[in-house]
């Protein structure tokens, strides 16, 4: 188990972390969210041990995080690169020398992982012969060759087409079975909704939701409501029962208040529009992260 | 430990085999031997065509003197090294005479034109007209040589002996020589002392800059794609920043050793003369010492700088504190005793390539060996001991140069 306590980070003039408290459990994908500067990067440095946090405590295993940890944690970051001139081969060597794995198991993990990621006859090519997909499923590699327990995955789909997402999924998929922590931090929530069981929602240093997945879906979509329809749907966003909406020209979603009965507004609507379509939906994870990063800004 | 030695193995070979480091290490000898063998070459090599030379002189006294004197010079291959023609003529002046000249010397029958104003008087001068700069050994010869029938005519007039006027003339040189202690005697060439300290100042400086260049290049790399990150996620930034001085090091021993081959075989071959490694013992150390204060110091820098600009910035600053041992080179081979140079030796910047002139120049006492070499050891513990702290907070700082003010700030952070 990874436990961040009260975690503090104070810069000269900005508070990068506020206070936060999140807990990260084996077998399940932790989801770090959050918009730009909100504070994640800063956050899993702090786990890194890259930086010193200001006042809270980190603890791994059991103990407060420190040096010993270096060979237990694996960490792809957001913005890739590597040595451009060198050899794939070399260069994962290389990592997995630093995080004290022998050669012969560095060499056998690494000829799994190519194997598995397709892309076994770029062992010996140099890195700037890769194409970037390729250079990034390298840097993958190189984030969990040691075996890591805990790996901290940062924006691990940017950059790849479809099909790679699913193979690079998978792959997250087998060390969530083999009992590893995983910390995935990401804007795309299509992805974290799919992947994450718990998640921490910051913005701007802060926590603002936190919690299983599930149960914040369900306490956050109760309300939501799917239109289809013909007509002028302008008026829609100005009615009294509306908290907010998503308006297209022929299809809606709209989050109606709590106490609003979806059949009253739907009878309401079809005064002044020609309605073919409408059902609940529950609130999908990128609705809830807007409208719960809005609501943080605007206190 | 073995964190330290992977990245110093990492940075070594990868090192190794970048261009950069095979063209330096091919090109700098070259420079080197072009610096040992030119002088020798230059002072050695004989000119091998004969040059007509027009002298104009009204009284005719000194063409057929000048001309006796130089009928003994012989280029290597027998030919005459000056031909004199005597461009007197009674008709016409100086000036007539002269335009015409000139107007040989452009259609290349004549190389230069000797004029001898005022003959015979005290205020007698001499030019030596040529179309081109005229070598200086020419200059240098008809000085001498008009020089000597002047003062011999003279003695003449006033009826000095012949034999008398021969004495006088006759240059006894001064053959200078070095001693060491041990008593040992050998020839000291200005030009050889001067070219040998240079050869490993310059290679110094050529080490430092091209594997000062490499480094900051290569932390630049690691920090624009966050591969530091990954790396101090993996190790201490202490470890990363040892194994990396390290890994330099070797490298620049491996330099050294394929050069020091390189020397001795051309010693093998006496191009190079064998004085020039005398204190070789002494010099390595001081150049090793030197090498790695630099890389230290590049480390620090390299960890604070954001963009390549800035980064050449830096080397230009870094390659002029380098340069300055040079500015006083002369100095210090003319006078090693001067104060300045005295100050400069205990300047740990300047210690190593100022020791490097100084211990081929004139023995150098061992307290001063013992001080300069301790004031050098201390500078790169201190320098590692900072720029760890530098580095440490500067590897992960992105986009911004810091300020002189937040420099000091991660200096006190623990």
């Amino acid at each position: 188990m990874l436990f961040v306590e009260n975690l503090v980070k104070e810069y000269k003039n900005i508070t990068a972390v506020d206070d936060i408290s999140f807990s990260v459990s084996p077998g399940k994908i932790f989801g770090l969210l959050g918009p730009n500067g909100a504070g994640k990067t800063t956050t899993i440095r702090t786990v890194l041990n890259i930086i010193k946090p200001t006042s809270g405590t980190i603890t791994f295993e059991g103990r407060p995080i420190s040096n010993d940890f270096y060979n237990l944690i694996g960490y792809l970051p957001e913005d890739r690169g590597l040595y451009k001139k060198s050899k794939v081969i070399d260069v994962v060597l290389y990592f997995a020398s630093i995080k004290n794995i022998d050669r012969q198991a560095a060499l056998s993990g690494l000829n799994f992982w190519l194997k598995k990621l397709g892309i076994e006859n770029y062992r010996d090519k140099k890195i700037e012969e890769l194409s970037k997909g390729n250079q990034q499923k390298i840097q993958f590699i190189i984030s969990v060759l040691h075996d890591p327990k805990l790996l901290i995955l940062d924006e691990p789909f940017s950059g790849f087409d479809p099909i790679n997402q699913q193979i690079i999924k998978e792959a997250i998929l087998t060390f969530v079975s083999s009992g590893k922590l995983i910390i995935l931090s990401t804007h795309q929530m299509e992805t974290a909704e799919k992947l994450c069981s718990e998640i921490l929602l910051l913005n701007k240093g802060k926590e603002v939701r936190k919690g299983n997945l599930a149960s914040i879906k369900k306490n956050f979509g109760v309300n939501n409501v799917k239109i289809e329809f013909e007509g002028e749907p302008s008026f829609i966003t100005s009615m009294p029962e509306v908290v907010s909406s998503d308006i297209y020209s022929t299809y809606a979603e709209v989050h109606l208040k709590e106490d609003v009965k979806p059949a009253d507004f739907l009878s309401k609507i079809s005064q002044k529009l020609s309605v073919s379509h409408f059902s609940g939906i529950e609130s999908t994870l990128n609705k809830i992260f807007i409208d719960l990063i809005n609501k943080s800004n605007n206190q | 430990m073995n964190k330290t030695f992977a990245v110093a193995k990492w940075e070594f070979l990868e090192k190794i085999k970048t261009k950069a480091f095979v063209i330096s290490m091919i090109v700098t000898p070259i420079i080197i031997i072009a610096f040992a063998i030119l002088p020798t070459l230059l002072s050695t090599q004989e000119e091998t065509s004969t040059k007509v030379i027009g002298i104009i002189e009204s009284t005719n006294t000194y063409f057929p003197l000048i001309k006796e004197r130089t009928a003994s010079k012989k280029l290597e291959n027998n030919l005459p090294r000056y031909i004199l023609i005597n461009l007197n003529d009674p008709n016409k002046t100086n000036k007539e005479l002269l335009s015409q000249a000139d107007k040989e010397m452009f259609n290349n029958i004549l190389n230069s034109c000797l004029l001898i104003k005022n003959a015979l008087t005290d205020s007698v001068s001499i030019q030596l007209r040529s179309k081109n700069t005229v070598n200086f050994r020419d200059i240098r010869f008809f000085e001498q040589t008009f020089n000597k029938i002047r003062v011999g005519l003279k003695l003449q007039s006033v009826g000095i002996d012949t034999s008398l006027i021969n004495y006088i003339e006759s240059d006894i040189d001064i053959t200078p020589i070095k001693i060491s202690k041990e008593g040992k005697e050998s020839e000291s060439d200005f030009l050889i002392v001067f070219f040998s300290s240079f050869i490993f100042i310059i290679l110094l400086m050529m080490m430092i800059l091209s594997s000062g260049g490499m480094l900051i290049r290569s932390l630049l790399e690691e920090k624009s794609n966050r591969l530091i990150e990954i790396l101090v996620s993996s190790c201490t930034p202490q470890q990363l920043l040892t194994g990396k001085i390290l890994g330099l090091s070797a490298l620049g021993l491996f330099q050294m050793a394929i050069w020091s081959l390189i020397g001795i075989a051309l010693v093998g071959s006496a191009t190079v003369p064998a004085t020039v490694f005398e204190h070789l013992p002494l010099m390595l150390l001081y150049f090793l010492a030197g090498f790695i204060f630099y890389t230290a110091l590049f480390v620090g820098f390299g960890s604070i700088v954001t963009t390549e600009q800035e980064a050449q910035q830096l080397t230009g600053y870094i390659s002029m504190i380098l340069i300055l041992p040079i500015v006083f080179a002369v100095t210090a081979i003319q006078n090693p005793n001067s104060t300045i140079i005295h100050a400069l030796s205990y300047f740990p910047l300047t210690t190593p390539s100022i020791m490097l002139l100084r211990l081929n120049v004139a023995p150098v006492p061992f307290y001063e060996i013992v001080t300069t070499m301790g004031i050098l050891i201390i500078s790169i513990l201190i320098t590692i001991y900072l720029t760890a702290k530098i580095f440490r907070v500067g590897i992960l700082s992105y986009g911004k140069r810091p300020s002189l003010k937040e420099l000091v700030n991660w200096f006190r952070e623990k």
